[in-house]
């Protein structure tokens, strides 16, 4: 199958394009060692051809590895016989930055011997203003074919899908100019000429996009929007995905009540039970909250919001070795880890993408909320205080919350400091695009792709360890006492590394039992105290604690380490997948139990002090 | 008068003069490559408070830059 290669800077239109000339029908892959993607999908118009959506870059002079990467990966495809041509998208209404990248591409090609063609796109941004694009000026000056177009409304796309032609391309190729002997000097003043003979003259920047700005960026205005956004993006994940949350458990507990009579009690209907049902339904619910938060966030970053938040943001993180861009993907940490690690990828910067990584998994999520609830309500006395203006137990949960954010910040502090040199950091030099509609129907597909990403890709982990899990605390004796079984042994085994935190067996099985997840703690504790439903009705469990008569330290230290460690099979296989790398989730689970048992045991001893 | 293009002040303008050796070469050739380049005309159209990246205009493109690389391009205010 022949290939046609589409590239072009970020914001440039390129995506849009290339989903309006596929139709949408298209796969997503990854290039080795970042985090970007790469689709592909036949041509519409003519479906022998494939067309190849390169990520968005500003110039083929890398100043990151990640854009090392792309650009080595640009370079090998030119030299590949099934690449047909290439077209290099620009947008028309900011003409010299682009005609500068094609240029750059042009280069290449001329290089390779492939033949290439220009779509200048926004052509209707241009007709808006009445304003003018020299195409034949163009043609003339590069000596390939430039077509006018609006991937947004979708004027000149049938004339663009003409010329996407190999032979038609091939017989247009009249390049004037040796570009393989000119200078990038000569090429920006090239670039800078031909943008003032060839391109629109006047003023194109939208007043509204500077009255917009005005108000998004200023101290009160842009403050409350930004608080009012945030907690929208905030409910968005917990409020507006819980509905489909719960369909995909009742679904899946509807066809556990169909199945499960249909197996004879035994080893394999506790499994299919237990490990299929419990361990699969464990991670599938989180789909819809991936599928919510990946649309919302690409709304943000359509609109053209997301690149003012960070700005917004930027100052105050950056004391923390962060940038403005970690803040949503911190912020959807508090909700799951695990859409937090995906939002992660706006962070276009790879060294402080991976800063950002550290402080994710220490937002207080969702699943520490049940573990909280339970040690909380087992030690703080439900009083109030400061005059009834505060609850002792809803203070000791902000206090909680509070630390495990703090705990993040001084983490990425700490490692932006004294870990590798940000040798490969990029500056914070941020291209504010024009505010915009979002387009939904690629919206919708990046969602989609995302959340089948999460069960294709970080399922087969989870599951591996759900199923491992599950041996363990079945066997040997079928699964009728979790004390005696593997996994209890395996508790009694570790005590004398709780014993310091004043915990015994019990807590170590059920800290092992909830890296399958963490509100699974609950459960565990529950069927060890011999209490069902524990997970439900935590009152008894709550008693049970209390008479136990387990020091307040030893609740302290729980807390502590529920704070901190990093014990969730998902977040580190969603960690594994977008890091390309086995070392970072590795590394982050042994420091983060080091560094929760270290601070547990000093919460410990400090809180015996009183 | 040479200043950096961190202390110009919203609605003033400026042409790109150089860059200063601190500012690795990698980003140097980027800087020009998004309209930076010297000779080149830069309006300052926001400046956020609290020490945030100010937004600066090069042709019809803005870009948002923070100190630690605005106060690494030299420019010359213009009239």
């Amino acid at each position: 199958m022949s290939e046609a290669l589409i590239i072009g800077t970020p914001n440039s239109g390129k995506s849009l394009l290339f989903n309006r000339l596929t139709g949408m029908n298209q796969k997503v892959a990854n290039f080795p060692g970042i985090t970007v993607d790469i689709s592909y999908g036949p041509m519409l118009a003519n479906p022998a051809l494939e067309l190849v959506d390169f990520p968005g870059v500003y110039s083929l002079h890398s100043i990151s590895e990640e854009e090392r990467i792309a650009v080595r990966a640009f370079k090998k495809s030119l030299a590949d016989e099934h690449l047909d041509y290439v077209i290099c998208i620009l947008d028309a209404s900011r003409l010299e930055k682009g005609l500068h990248f094609a240029m750059q591409v042009l280069r290449e090609c001329q290089l390779h011997g492939k033949p290439m063609l220009i779509a200048a796109n926004m052509i209707d941004v241009l007709t808006k203003h009445d304003m003018h694009l020299d195409t034949r000026g163009l043609e003339r000056s590069l000596g390939v074919p430039v077509l006018p177009i609006s991937a947004k409304t979708g004027q000149g796309l049938r004339e663009l899908e003409q010329a996407m032609d190999k032979n038609q391309v091939s017989q247009h190729q009249h390049v004037p100019v040796n570009f393989k002997a000119i200078s990038d000097v000569e090429l920006r003043r090239m670039a800078h000429n031909l943008a003032e003979d060839c391109g629109p003259k006047g003023d194109l920047l939208i007043r509204s996009q500077a009255r917009l700005d005005a108000f998004f960026l200023h101290t009160w205005t842009g403050g409350a929007a930004f608080f009012l956004i945030m907690y929208l993006l905030f409910q968005s994940i917990f409020t507006w995905s819980a509905p489909a949350m719960d369909a995909v458990g009742a679904s899946l507990a509807w066809m556990a009540a169909l199945v499960l009579p249909l197996i004879t009690p035994g080893v394999i209907r506790d499994f299919v039970k237990d490990a299929l049902f419990g361990g699969i339904g464990a991670f599938l619910v989180f789909v819809p909250q991936i599928f919510v938060l990946t649309m919302v966030v690409g709304i943000l970053e359509d609109s053209g919001y997301l690149a003012r938040a960070a700005v917004i943001c930027h100052q105050p993180l950056r004391i923390f070795g962060l940038t403005g861009k970690s803040f949503i993907p911190m912020l959807s940490g508090v909700a799951c880890a695990i859409p937090g690690i995906y939002a992660a990828r706006t962070v276009d910067s790879p060294y402080k993408r991976w800063l950002t990584y550290f402080a994710i998994p220490l937002m207080p999520c969702s699943a520490r909320l049940p573990v909280y609830t339970l040690i909380i309500a087992a030690f703080i006395p439900a009083r109030e205080a400061l005059g009834g203006l505060v609850g002792l137990q809803g203070l000791a949960m902000f206090m909680v919350y509070f630390f495990g954010m703090m705990c993040g910040l001084l983490v990425t502090s700490l490692v932006s400091r004294v870990g590798p040199h940000s040798q490969q950091d990029m500056p914070f030099v941020l291209e504010m695009p024009p505010y915009r509609l979002p387009s939904w129907k690629p919206l919708l597909r990046n969602s989609w792709n995302r959340a089948r990403h999460f069960v294709t890709k970080a399922g087969a982990i989870i599951f591996l360890v759900t199923v491992i899990i599950w041996i363990l605390g079945y066997f040997p004796n079928g699964g009728t006492d979790l004390g005696a079984s593997w996994l209890g042994r395996m508790g009694k085994i570790i005590e004398p590394i709780f014993r310091p935190l004043g915990l015994d067996w019990k807590y170590g099985v059920a800290l092992l039992s909830s890296f399958l997840a963490r509100e699974v703690f609950v459960g565990t504790l529950g069927t060890l105290y011999g209490i069902e439903g524990a997970d439900n009705d935590m009152v008894p469990l709550v008693d049970q604690i209390q008479s136990s008569g387990l020091p307040v330290a030893s609740g302290v230290a729980l807390l502590i380490m529920f704070a901190i460690a990093l014990q969730c099979v998902s977040t580190l296989a969603i960690l594994r997948k977008e890091s390309n790398s086995l070392k970072l989730p590795v590394q982050m689970f042994i420091a983060y139990a080091v560094f929760s048992y270290c601070a547990a045991w000093i919460g410990y001893q400090v809180v015996q002090l009183f | 008068m040479i200043k950096t293009l961190w202390e110009l002040m919203q609605g003033e303008k400026c042409l790109v003069q150089g860059f200063s050796q601190a500012l690795d070469e990698s980003y140097r050739v980027r800087l020009m490559e998004l309209g930076f380049h010297p000779g080149e005309q830069v309006t300052c159209v926001q400046v956020p408070r609290l020490g945030a990246p100010k937004l600066y205009r090069v042709n019809n493109t803005i870009y948002s830059l923070d100190d630690s690389v605005a106060t690494l391009v030299d420019i010359r205010v213009s009239e």
